[in-house]
């Protein structure tokens, strides 16, 4: 039952593309890869032999908005994805069998390429309790590091398998976890609420043009895509430094577009590819469409404050207590503080202010000679040149 | 001249160096510069809205002013950590760290004196006394968390060496959104430090008479023949 | 009397699993168990009521944009604000393009292969498909190239031995019933469907910035309209909705419905098979005269009991005795004891997971065994969905409604009772599909002459802060998700969600049997479902796609 397997030159002959178009391909993939021509015959070898690399896609905790994510993806098409460039072997979400049949696809695919198929994880696994997430009677957990063990590498696809997500907002009620810290595996970090599709797409076919995954940041973020933040290629950037901002949703501002700063943009401190690669065919992302980012892309994003305030809330002050409200607080009760203080001292050491002011002395006007003269040298002068600016 | 027997004999005492004026001074002025820009980064204010963009860059001057008095800040900084091991004895780094007994009891005792005002005379110093040296200590340390945390979020958008060595402390605090914050906290701690500052040293001034307001701009204390241990 | 267990149940959102008594060849008793869960509930309290949006909408990424829609207008109704004409119409828009896109996909690629044998395809003759592609509609890709282009495409993918998603389909069954050209006609339209759906999904991110999940916001729209900016939603952006909504309307009129009712055409047995209950509810939504005034809504309000056409009765999800949760066979516990029924704005969400712990073989399905609550309208178990909100509107007199399914009923030949089976849920998708296209168009060309008439505001400003809000207050915001009835109930105290509730579609639909031991509608339409080969679950899976099963969603 075991047919040969085409390579992707064969699929690309199939589709009607000539040698020479596979070459210019390949040509292309390298150059883009900062290879050099001398390697461009590795990758030409790379790509003659390799088929479609096994896939299994996972889903957990998770709202299945990246995979619908993925679907949407303009450059590589999802269908040409499925049947070129990936072997889809397990998604909830897509492929035709259920219950066994579909464990069978999973579990297939796991033991017949070990260490060679690629394992995409959508969705946090709850620590709290196995019976928080189950698919087939197992734990999410066992199910994940089943399928970790041999895998070649692993993608945590969004913010919950990145970084746990909504469900681990606080308090995270189910100890919802991301996969990295579950497995012991690198991680390929693809955070996002969800990640954009074009992002996705690119991140698996970088593993296939280039034969290699992309550089990542400490983090785990492919650089490629989560190097800047979006505040940094923002369009509205202008209107940032020429300190331009909405003030109140559809005000004046907002029709011309001005930066969404002051209605809690969390551009400054959300590193995405929106602002350049944008969404849904690069047609638009949040800030173009007049709502701020909300940072769906970082670690925590949904405890960093309500959405609509700029800065952060701190913990254990409510939902309103900003550093700014915390720093004037402390200001006025220090101010107050002084004045207590400034009252209590002049009335706790009246002695040592009169003792002061005993010892204190008279001083004359300048006289032209040595400085001031003070009363040691006075005391012999007539009594009524004394006194004076007590 | 003779002495009059009411009149008390006081000393010139050289305790603030050239060099440490001169830090105090550049590090209050950019603590005011960046206490200022740094809550208009904050906080922008709506100024000019009927201008076009491209006719202003007030945010853009705001944002340039906040990095370039930090790195200023910075570098008076280090500098004054490099005069704590070659200033006079008055300046240097055991005066902020309290690492003998003494030091804590003397603590103790200003505590009692000038914050609870349990009593009225107390023991002289002519340098900082052990609570301020101590206090001046957690500032330090304030300034260099307000640094690194500065530097963390100055390196997205920085390519120099500097930032870039501090790349590393944004996911450790959970996110740029976490650094800013700490970020921001953190001017408020300069704030009220600034406020009991000046307090102080007006109080110290008033009650001690020694000079202490004049002697961070010539560096001279005044101090009662007496007090003075030869 | 075997147990048939099917977990995963795919080709849906989330986590769902069916174990079904099957005997003699026909289903008597089947328990439905979400089994997974997040806690989004206890997670929204203490929070700042005008984020609970964005929290919501990630309740769900399939049907995105509903639980915003949702959480605003339960803020809206809490805090008594309306939302300016142009915010009502885009977030009709944006529900319509929803609709559209949802249900397109789930026909092709969450339902089409329960009916569809890929396999079968391979062996179809190109030109007959043709033929038959164009004698169902005036649809461009008829050509017979088109489709033998497609079918060697298709083979050379067989070939490969990578079947990837279709690997272990049940291909061969004896409950297929399509001729070889109706399967590679559905195959080629399942690519291009899935092309497509990217393209009407743009809407959302004109308007919201993104798809999937867009923005909201309590009190409008984010976008603001400027006919003389480019950096807002201008001339341009309003023209590539227009174009967009038209290829829609295309798509839907001369691809979904006639493959559709060609695919119906050979599956009438399945007109009488997965009825269930005989209850339907529908909130009812799409307001042309504000949210405050159901009588305005596209789609109407009420609800059936009984299949008894002539009356629909009143909903009013405020009234404390009308919608209630139960959780004696859900893993939870209440207060007050677990058979107790609760309102959703009081209503608690404690878990109380009383296992078994996997790895298991079957659930306890005489205790607790799901992670769904089990929502009642006034005790009864109710459907929702398109078919119930077709139901409705269509004993309410609405003409647009009766006229679509009218026609529908007379291409199939088959009476008003057809529609009472999974068929016929199948069926009402497609139609109430084919309406919001049409109303797509109808909420766009009304948007244009607001704008026209020199309208462009999009935010009512006045109750913005939360400072200008009472210090309590509580509110319910309900709509229709493209499965069915959606509401969400909020408190607010000092300015902060005090408790927040949803009751969602899916948790209509799928939910475990209440204390009175009454099955939800997943259950109840299993029952009498024929199996012809019980490892191979495909007219399970059948009835239970034709409610489109959104689990995130039913367990939030
Ligand atoms: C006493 C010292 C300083 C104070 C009081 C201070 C204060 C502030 C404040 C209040 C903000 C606004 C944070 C927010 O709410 O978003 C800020 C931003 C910032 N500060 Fe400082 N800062 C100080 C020193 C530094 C130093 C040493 C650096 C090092 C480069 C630095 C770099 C930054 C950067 C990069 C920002 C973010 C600017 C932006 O994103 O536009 N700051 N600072
Ligand atoms: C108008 C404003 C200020 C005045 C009049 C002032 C005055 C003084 C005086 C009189 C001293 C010597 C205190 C002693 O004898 O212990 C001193 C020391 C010091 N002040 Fe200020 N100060 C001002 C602002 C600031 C600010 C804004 C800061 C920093 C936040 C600051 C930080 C320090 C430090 C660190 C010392 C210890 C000096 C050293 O040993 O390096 N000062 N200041
Ligand atoms: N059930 C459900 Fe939803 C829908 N439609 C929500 O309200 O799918 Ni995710
Ligand atoms: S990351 Fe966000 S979008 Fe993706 S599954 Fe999680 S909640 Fe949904
Ligand atoms: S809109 Fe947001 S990301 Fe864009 S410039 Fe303004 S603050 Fe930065
Ligand atoms: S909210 Fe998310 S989609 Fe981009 S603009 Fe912000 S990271
Ligand atoms: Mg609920």
């Amino acid at each position: 039952m075991k047919k040969k397997i085409p390579s992707i030159e064969q699929s690309m002959q199939a589709k009607g593309y000539s040698r020479r178009d596979f070459l210019y391909f390949c040509g292309v993939a390298a150059a883009a890869a900062g290879l050099s021509t001398t390697s461009l015959g590795q990758v030409v070898k790379a790509f003659e032999t390799k088929p479609r690399p096994p896939v299994v896609w996972l889903h957990f905790q998770e709202c299945t908005c990246c995979s619908e994510s993925f679907i949407r993806s303009t450059h590589p098409i999802v269908a040409d994805i499925i049947f070129d460039t990936l072997s889809l072997d397990y998604t909830e979400t897509l492929m035709a069998p259920a219950g066994h049949q579909a464990e069978k696809s999973r579990d297939d695919t796991i033991k017949n390429n070990q260490g060679k198929y690629i394992l995409l994880v959508e969705g946090s696994v709850p620590l709290g309790n196995p019976g928080f997430c189950m698919i087939g009677g197992k734990s999410a957990e066992q199910i994940l590091k089943d399928a970790a063990a041999g895998a070649a590498a692993v993608v945590a696809w969004g913010s919950c398998a990145s970084h746990g997500c909504v469900q681990s907002a606080k308090p995270n009620p189910t100890q919802a976890t991301p996969i990295h810290k579950i497995i012991g595996k690198p991680v390929i970090n693809v955070p996002g609420c969800p990640p954009i599709a074009e992002v996705m797409t690119a991140i698996v076919t970088h593993v296939l043009l280039f034969g290699k995954i992309p550089e990542l940041d400490s983090q785990g973020r492919p650089k490629e895509f989560y190097s800047r933040r979006v505040h940094d290629t923002c369009y509205r950037r202008p209107y940032y430094d020429a300190g331009l901002f909405v003030e109140s949703w559809d005000d004046d501002a907002a029709r011309k577009g001005y930066c969404l700063y002051k209605m809690g943009c969390r551009g400054p401190v959300t590193y995405n590819a929106c602002a350049v690669t944008k969404w849904n065919g690069n047609l638009s992302y949040p800030i173009q469409s007049g709502h701020g980012c909300i940072g769906c892309s970082e670690a925590g994003f949904w405890d960093n404050g309500p959405f609509y305030q700029h800065l952060g809330a701190f913990p254990g002050f409510g939902i309103e207590s900003t550093a700014d409200k915390v720093g004037t607080v402390a200001t006025v009760a220090t101010v107050g503080g002084i004045a207590l203080h400034a009252i209590t001292s002049n009335i706790r050491k009246q002695k040592l202010i009169r003792e002061n002011m005993e010892e204190s002395v008279t001083v004359h006007p300048f006289k032209g000679e040595g400085g001031a003269d003070v009363e040691a040298a006075e005391a012999a002068k007539p009594e009524e040149t004394k006194g004076g600016d007590e | 001249m003779a002495a009059n027997p009411q009149t008390i004999p006081y000393r010139r005492i050289y305790v603030w160096e050239l060099p440490v004026r001169l830090y105090h001074w550049i590090n209050a002025l950019c603590i005011l510069l960046l206490c200022i820009s740094g809550y208009l980064i904050g906080n922008p204010q709506k100024i000019f809205a009927a201008n076009e963009a491209y006719q202003q860059y007030w945010f853009g001057w705001v944002r340039f002013t906040h990095f370039a008095v930090a790195y200023v800040f910075v570098f008076n900084f280090i500098f004054r950590i490099y005069w704590g091991f070659v200033g006079n004895r008055y300046a240097k780094w055991d005066r902020f760290i309290l690492y003998r007994w003494d030091q804590w009891k003397e603590l103790w005792d200003t505590v009692l004196v000038d914050v609870l005002q349990a009593r009225v005379y107390g023991r002289k110093i002519i340098g900082h006394n052990n609570l301020a040296g101590f206090s001046y200590f957690v500032l330090f340390h304030i300034f260099l968390l307000q640094t690194i945390t500065g530097f963390a979020l100055y390196s997205s958008m920085s390519d120099a060496f500097l930032p870039r060595l501090f790349t590393w402390i944004v996911p450790l605090l959970g996110g740029d959104a976490w650094v800013r914050q700490w970020h921001h906290l953190f001017m408020w701690f300069f704030i009220v430090f600034t406020v009991i500052h000046l307090y102080l040293v007006f109080y110290h001034d008033y009650f001690e008479g020694r000079g202490t307001t004049s002697s961070i701009i010539g560096g001279w204390k005044f101090e009662r023949d007496d007090n003075i241990k030869r | 009397m075997a147990r048939i267990v099917v977990d995963p149940i795919t080709r849906i959102e989330g986590h769902l699993r069916i174990e079904a008594v099957v005997e003699g060849g026909k289903i008597t008793d089947a328990f439905s168990s979400g089994t997974m869960v997040r806690g989004i509930e206890k997670i929204l309290r203490g929070r700042d009521p005008r984020d609970a949006w964005a929290f919501t909408e990630r309740v769900c990424g399939v049907c995105t944009t509903v639980h915003a829609l949702a959480s605003v207008r339960a803020v809206e109704d809490a805090i008594k604000i309306s939302v300016p004409k142009n915010a009502e119409l885009v977030r009709n828009i944006m529900f319509c393009a929803q609709y559209v896109h949802d249900h397109v996909v789930h026909f092709y690629h969450l339902h089409a292969l329960d009916w569809v044998d890929v396999v079968s395809a391979l062996s179809a003759d190109p030109q007959a498909t043709s033929d038959l592609a164009k004698s169902l509609s005036n649809y461009s890709k008829t050509s017979v190239g088109y489709f033998s282009d497609l079918q060697k495409r298709l083979k050379s993918f067989v070939d490969s031995g990578q079947l990837g998603i279709f690997a272990n389909g049940y291909w061969g069954h004896s409950a297929f019933k399509l001729p070889k050209e109706v399967n590679l006609l559905a195959v080629a339209h399942y690519l291009e469907a899935l092309e497509w759906q990217k393209e009407i999904v743009k809407i959302h991110a004109i308007f919201g910035g993104k798809n999937p999940h867009p923005n909201y916001l309590v009190g409008g729209v984010p976008c603001s309209f400027n006919l003389e900016e480019v950096n807002a939603i201008n001339t341009e952006k309003l023209n590539l909705v227009g174009k967009i909504i038209k290829d829609a309307m295309n798509f839907v009129e001369q691809v979904y419905l006639p493959d559709l009712l060609a695919i119906a055409g050979f599956y009438k047995d399945w007109a009488a098979i997965g009825g269930g209950l005989p209850n339907y509810l529908a909130y009812g939504d799409l307001p042309t005269k504000g949210y405050g005034f159901p009588d305005g809504f596209k789609l109407q309000r009420g609800a059936i009991l009984n299949r008894d056409l002539s009356k629909v009765y009143e909903v009013n999800g405020a009234d404390e005795n009308e919608i209630k949760e139960y959780v004696a066979h859900s893993w939870y516990k209440y207060e007050a004891g677990d058979t107790a029924g609760l309102h959703p704005w009081k209503g608690e969400t404690e878990f109380n997971f009383t296992g078994p712990q996997p790895p298991f073989e079957n659930l306890n399905t005489d205790g607790k065994y799901s992670w769904l609550k089990t929502p009642r309208w006034k005790e009864n178990p109710m459907e929702v969905g398109p078919l119930a909100r077709m139901l409705v509107s269509y004993a309410k007199g609405s003409q647009e409604v009766k006229e679509v399914v009218d026609e529908a009923l007379k291409k199939l030949d088959v009476p008003v009772t057809a529609l009472f089976s999974t068929l016929g849920r199948t069926a009402a998708r497609g139609l109430e599909t084919k309406l919001a296209a049409r109303w797509l168009k109808e909420f766009y060309d009304e948007l244009i002459g607001n704008l026209k008439a020199g309208d462009t505001n999009t935010f009512t400003r006045d109750k913005w802060e939360p400072t200008s809000w009472p210090a309590e207050c509580e509110g319910v915001g309900l709509t229709e998700a493209p499965r069915g009835a959606l509401a969400h109930w909020i408190r607010i105290k000092d300015r902060k969600i005090d408790n927040y509730q949803l009751v969602v579609p899916s948790t209509w639909n799928a939910s475990p049997r209440d204390p009175a031991g009454k099955r939800s509608a997943y259950e109840e339409s299993l029952i009498g479902t024929p199996v012809a080969k019980e490892e191979e679950p495909l007219e399970i899976i059948r009835t239970i796609h034709s409610f489109d099963p959104c689990l995130a969603c039913a367990v939030h």
